[in-house]
Formats: structure tokens, C-alpha cells, sequence
């Protein structure tokens, strides 16, 4: 069995989660890296959306540190700012929306702004939307990472910066107005989560191999939905992780630790 | 006639409501309008030093429109004049920043009688790869900024309304989230389709600051790379100051005019300023300085985790206070860091 990390398991499960011939909207640090795992190996003509303003470029030198980065707009086939990306956005372009944060809930609401009650006063100030959501609201699918503990995955976020099913009544995004399906993928290092079609609630889909269910719903401060059967997530191989550290040279995302 | 509505957003998180009475945080449109009617049209040469024109269009209480995105091609020139000169009560407005509002910040925690922010509506203010923005921590702890807080792409979007001359514009997000709850967008049934859309105010700074990659002397610019929302903000602005690494020939600008993504009516002040973004990264000059960048916010984050200003204060005289120019600031980078950084961009294509 090879070695890796907690970052290295997201990055690759990431890589799985998308399709190719699609096109992601990607936020900084491992969508970014995922997206170029995916265009090396299973789905070459996947591109992706920069939201500072560049479509489908080709990442020659290197991986960038930030959506606004030089090296996300090389080769690219049209670059423009903001307005132009997330327009195209609110039109439909974008299959996928992949973000991170700071919490998430059962219905796959995401927290990206801040923590406590008093917005006047922000107990811990977080920075903000960014791109995720608008994001959220109008790429067709969302792919959520958020690290896998109970304080991160909670019962209601301290604010809701990204759409997801919201109360999880059947009209709530038609109601705020949004244009994309939803939450689709929530991942972590030890767990695949996904969205229950009826009730619109997070269930689990793939555990990491020598883990139970039981595992998982001890890690998460709400409960899951969790099916008879559940799939073991499949592991990155060597080749995978030579790919994965090749991209991130400088260990800027893959190197870091998880609280666990 | 469009109706007031809400979306299902109640109860499902823990921030509480709040009630804002709808007030421009700037000039109004119709106050910005007149403005730009009053303005002589003809081309006339603009070119003046960033002291002159920060001098002449920065004021205290002003809406300050920052451009670029997070470190890219972000106006510090501009900034570290402001903050040498001084302006209190600002209301800062963008989508996504680092170290321009962190300076700022960093200068009110030093000096509130110098330098202030009031308020800030923006998107997202942190250092993306290398973590939290702790000014801003500090501040919004404390209760010292009111902030307003929207989508990338409705800070975007408020200064696009702005540039057109609009008071307001419809967007498909911001529903649904505690933006709803909290900032000062609305949500409408739509006249025509019945359905709920987002509506949010135009922004008009009243001093819009943007670094660029050529400009010539009537204000006619170029950008390269991302765009970031310059095109916006400069049109949407009452009075906007240009930064330029390169100066163009009116010629130039003739012979390429489609290459134009900010007109010279937009632009009041142009300033020929090398390495004007620097240590952020210009597209086609240089890329990120990671150093500088990261010792600047570990100087920060020691503050915030202490108290001590030391440090911070040490950083503001010998890279701001102490520098007459920009250049100066230039100069006190070590020349390999800045060859490092122009290798780095990888010598990216642009029309100069």
C-alpha cells in the first residue's frame, strides 16, 4: 500500500469526482490541483474557469497559488475579469463549482464568512464569499471540501455564504432566486459524501478502506444518511501521487496537516 | 410595479438578521452623473505624480474603489501614498483584496487620527495560499469596520452597474445566504417572470485606484492578463487614478484601439509608475513577491496575536513612511528578489 496524505486523498478523490469533456469553475489551492490531476490522467479536455477572469488555459507554468494568478491565464482560450467569467457562469458554462470552507451542514449550505452570531462583532472573521458563492449559486453542480471534523461539519453553520439546499425544502434555491442544481459532492480525507434525491440530505457514499460508517458519523455533527451498502474510496496509486506532488512542487497545498 | 420579496432563508444558521436602511455608500448615481457631465472632454494630457494626484482627489469620508484581485495587479503605489498622506473615514469597496486593505488597515491600528476605515463592502479580504488577513480579523472582532458583504461576482456586478450608469443591478446569487440577511441588496419578484432575483446596489467610488500595464497621457488604458474588475471601477468612479508601468504614444493607443478596456473619459490622473504593483504580481512584468508578501503578514499576525506594534510600526516607517516615492519602496527590495519575480512571470505576451 502506498503512503500519503489526508490533502493527497482529497486532491485525488477530487480528480475521480470530475468528468471530463466538462468544464469546472475551480477555487484556490486542491480544486485547482484535482482539475490538473483530472486533465493528466482520466479526462484529458476538462477545462476550467478562473474567476478572475480566464477560460480554459493551459497551466505551462506551473500551479497557480491564486484564482487571480498569472500562471491560471496562460494559454488560455479568452480572458477577461470577473464580469466576463461569471457571466458566462450565470448563463450555465459551468458544470461544476469547486469550493472549500470553513463549515458545512447537512443540507450542504457552506460558511466561508464568519463565526458567532453578532455580524456587527465576528467573533472570527473568515474571508469572505470570494467567488464561492456565486459559485455556489449558479455553477449546474457544487464540489464541496471541508475538513472532516464534528466542528466543521455542524447542525447549522454560523452563516451561510454558499447556497446549498438551504432548510431543505423542495422550491428553496427556485425561492433564492439561483440558477444551478446544488450541492453534489462533499469531500474529505476519509469519506465521500453526496445528496440524498428525496430529502435532499447529505449521505455518505465511499468510506476510506479500514474504516466503518460509525467512523465517520462520529466525526460529523449531524445525522447522516447512511445507505446499507457503502463503497470503499479508492486509493491514489503511486503513479497518482508522483502526478499529485509533481503538480504541487512547492508543497504549498498538499504539505499541510489536518486537526484530527 | 416590482414587489418586495424574501427567499426561505429563516432560522437555518446561526448569524442574527440584520436591518439596514438603504443609504449610498458614495455618491449616488445621479451625483455621480453630474460629475462626469461637468468634466471638460477634450483630451487633454493628465500625466502628474502620484503625491499631485492622490493630493488633489483623496479626501477624508471618501469611497475608495480598489483594483485588482487579491495580489494581482493591485494599485500599492497608490496605497502607500494614501496612507503617507493620511485619509480617515474611508468606506472601502471591492471584491477580492490582500494586501492593499491590510496596509490600510494596518495604518488605522497604528494611527486612527491618520489613517481610518469606516467601513468596507466587499467580497473577500485574506491572503489565499498563506491564510486569514489578521487586520481584518482584528478590526471585525473588535467592531472597529462595518462591513457589507457580497459575492466576487456581486462586487463585480455593483461596479458594472455603476459604469452603467445604473442604480442597481439583477443577479442570480446572494439569495438564499446570510448576504440576504445581512447586506444591502434586495430581493424582488421579477415583473416579467414572477420569480424571486437578487438586486444589488450600484457601487460608485468616489476615487478609483488601478494599476495597469501601458496607459498613455490622456488616460487611455491597457490591460493584459486578467482584467480582475479595472474596467469597472475606473468607469464607475467619480474621479479614478491610473498607475502605469509603461507610458503609451497616443499612436500607439490609435493603431490598437480595440486593446482599450479603460476610455481616457474615465480616467483623471495618470502616473507613470514602474513596478506600481509590486510585490503583488503585473501580468507580462512580474510575479508575486511570496517574501515579502508573507513577512508582511507575519508581522501582522504577530500584532494580532499580541498586541505588540512594534513590528508593524518598524515595517510602516522603513517601507512607507520613510519612502518619499514609490521608487524608494522599490529600492528597499532586494534586487535579487525582484529579478526572481520578474523571471517568474515567464515573460507573459502582451502589446506594449
Amino acid at each position: 500500500m502506498v503512503d500519503y496524505n489526508p490533502y493527497e486523498m482529497i486532491a485525488y478523490t477530487g480528480s475521480m469526482v470530475l468528468e471530463d469533456n466538462t468544464i469546472v469553475f475551480v477555487g484556490t489551492g486542491l480544486p485547482i490541483i484535482a482539475a490538473m490531476h483530472a486533465q493528466r490522467t482520466h479526462a484529458p479536455k476538462l477545462l476550467m474557469i478562473y474567476e478572475a477572469g480566464s477560460l480554459a488555459p493551459i497551466l505551462e507554468l506551473g500551479l497557480p497559488l491564486s484564482v487571480g494568478d498569472t500562471r491560471a491565464f496562460t494559454k488560455a482560450c479568452f480572458v477577461k475579469g470577473l464580469c466576463g467569467v461569471f457571466e458566462l457562469t450565470q448563463r450555465g458554462v459551468a458544470d461544476y463549482a469547486f469550493i472549500g470552507g470553513a463549515q458545512v451542514d447537512k443540507y450542504g449550505n457552506v460558511n466561508s464568512t464568519m463565526l458567532g452570531q453578532d455580524y456587527s462583532k465576528q467573533e472570527t472573521r473568515f474571508p469572505g464569499s470570494g467567488g464561492a458563492g456565486a459559485m455556489a449559486a449558479n455553477c449546474e453542480k457544487t464540489i464541496i471540501i471541508v475538513p472532516l471534523e464534528r466542528r466543521r461539519f455542524v447542525e447549522k453553520v454560523d452563516f451561510i455564504t454558499s447556497v446549498g439546499y438551504g432548510d431543505g425544502s423542495p422550491d428553496y434555491r427556485e425561492k433564492a432566486g439561483v440558477m444551478g442544481a446544488g450541492p453534489y459532492r462533499v469531500i474529505t480525507h476519509q469519506a465521500l459524501f453526496g445528496f440524498d434525491e428525496t430529502t435532499r440530505r447529505m449521505n455518505l457514499l465511499e468510506i476510506a478502506p479500514g474504516l466503518k460508517p460509525d467512523d465517520i458519523q462520529n466525526k460529523v455533527g449531524f445525522e447522516l444518511i447512511v445507505p446499507k451498502e457503502v463503497e470503499t474510496m479508492k486509493e491514489p496509486t503511486a503513479e497518482d501521487l508522483r502526478l499529485l506532488r509533481e503538480i504541487d512542487l512547492e508543497g504549498y497545498f498538499l504539505g499541510r496537516k489536518i486537526n484530527r | 410595479m416590482a414587489e418586495r420579496a424574501w427567499s426561505k432563508i429563516k432560522n437555518i444558521s446561526e448569524v442574527k438578521p440584520i436591518e439596514r436602511k438603504f443609504e449610498w455608500w458614495g455618491p449616488s448615481p445621479e451625483e455621480a452623473r453630474k460629475n462626469l457631465v461637468s468634466k471638460p472632454k477634450g483630451l487633454r494630457d493628465k500625466g502628474t505624480s502620484l503625491k499631485e494626484a492622490v493630493k488633489r482627489y483623496v479626501r477624508d469620508g471618501i469611497n475608495l474603489g480598489i483594483g485588482g484581485f487579491v495580489n494581482t495587479r493591485i494599485p500599492v503605489a497608490a496605497i502607500h501614498e494614501i496612507i503617507r498622506q493620511g485619509a480617515k473615514d474611508l468606506t472601502l469597496s471591492f471584491q477580492s483584496e490582500s494586501l492593499t486593505a491590510e496596509w490600510l488597515a494596518g495604518a488605522m491600528i497604528l494611527d486612527e487620527n491618520h489613517v481610518s476605515i469606516k467601513r468596507a463592502e466587499i467580497a473577500w479580504w485574506a491572503y489565499e495560499v498563506i491564510g486569514l488577513a489578521p487586520m481584518l480579523r482584528y478590526l471585525a472582532k473588535n467592531g472597529m469596520i462595518e462591513l457589507d458583504d457580497y459575492t466576487n461576482y456581486g462586487m463585480a456586478a455593483r461596479f458594472k452597474a455603476g459604469a452603467m450608469g445604473l442604480p442597481f443591478i439583477p443577479t442570480r446569487d446572494h439569495g438564499g445566504t446570510d448576504m440576504e440577511t445581512t447586506n444591502r441588496g434586495t430581493m424582488i419578484k421579477c415583473p416579467f417572470t414572477g420569480r424571486n432575483v437578487y438586486l444589488v446596489p450600484a457601487c460608485y467610488p468616489d476615487v478609483g485606484i488601478i494599476h495597469v500595464q501601458g496607459a498613455d497621457k490622456y488616460g487611455n488604458c491597457r490591460i493584459f492578463g486578467p482584467l480582475c474588475t479595472c474596467p469597472e471601477i475606473a468607469s464607475a468612479a467619480v474621479n479614478t487614478i491610473v498607475t502605469a508601468e509603461k507610458i503609451l504614444s497616443e499612436e500607439s493607443i490609435r493603431q490598437y484601439p480595440n486593446l482599450t478596456e479603460i476610455p481616457f473619459p474615465m480616467t483623471d490622473a495618470v502616473v507613470h509608475q514602474p513596478f506600481g504593483g509590486y510585490p503583488g504580481a503585473v501580468y507580462g512584468f512580474y510575479w508575486f513577491d511570496m517574501k515579502h508578501i508573507r513577512m508582511f503578514r507575519e508581522i501582522c499576525e504577530e500584532f494580532r496575536k499580541t498586541g505588540n506594534k512594534d513590528k508593524l510600526e518598524e515595517y510602516y516607517n522603513r517601507y512607507i513612511f520613510e519612502c518619499e516615492t514609490p521608487d524608494e519602496f522599490i529600492n528597499k527590495i532586494p534586487p535579487e528578489d525582484r529579478q526572481e519575480a520578474i523571471k517568474s512571470d515567464g515573460g507573459q505576451p502582451v502589446i506594449l
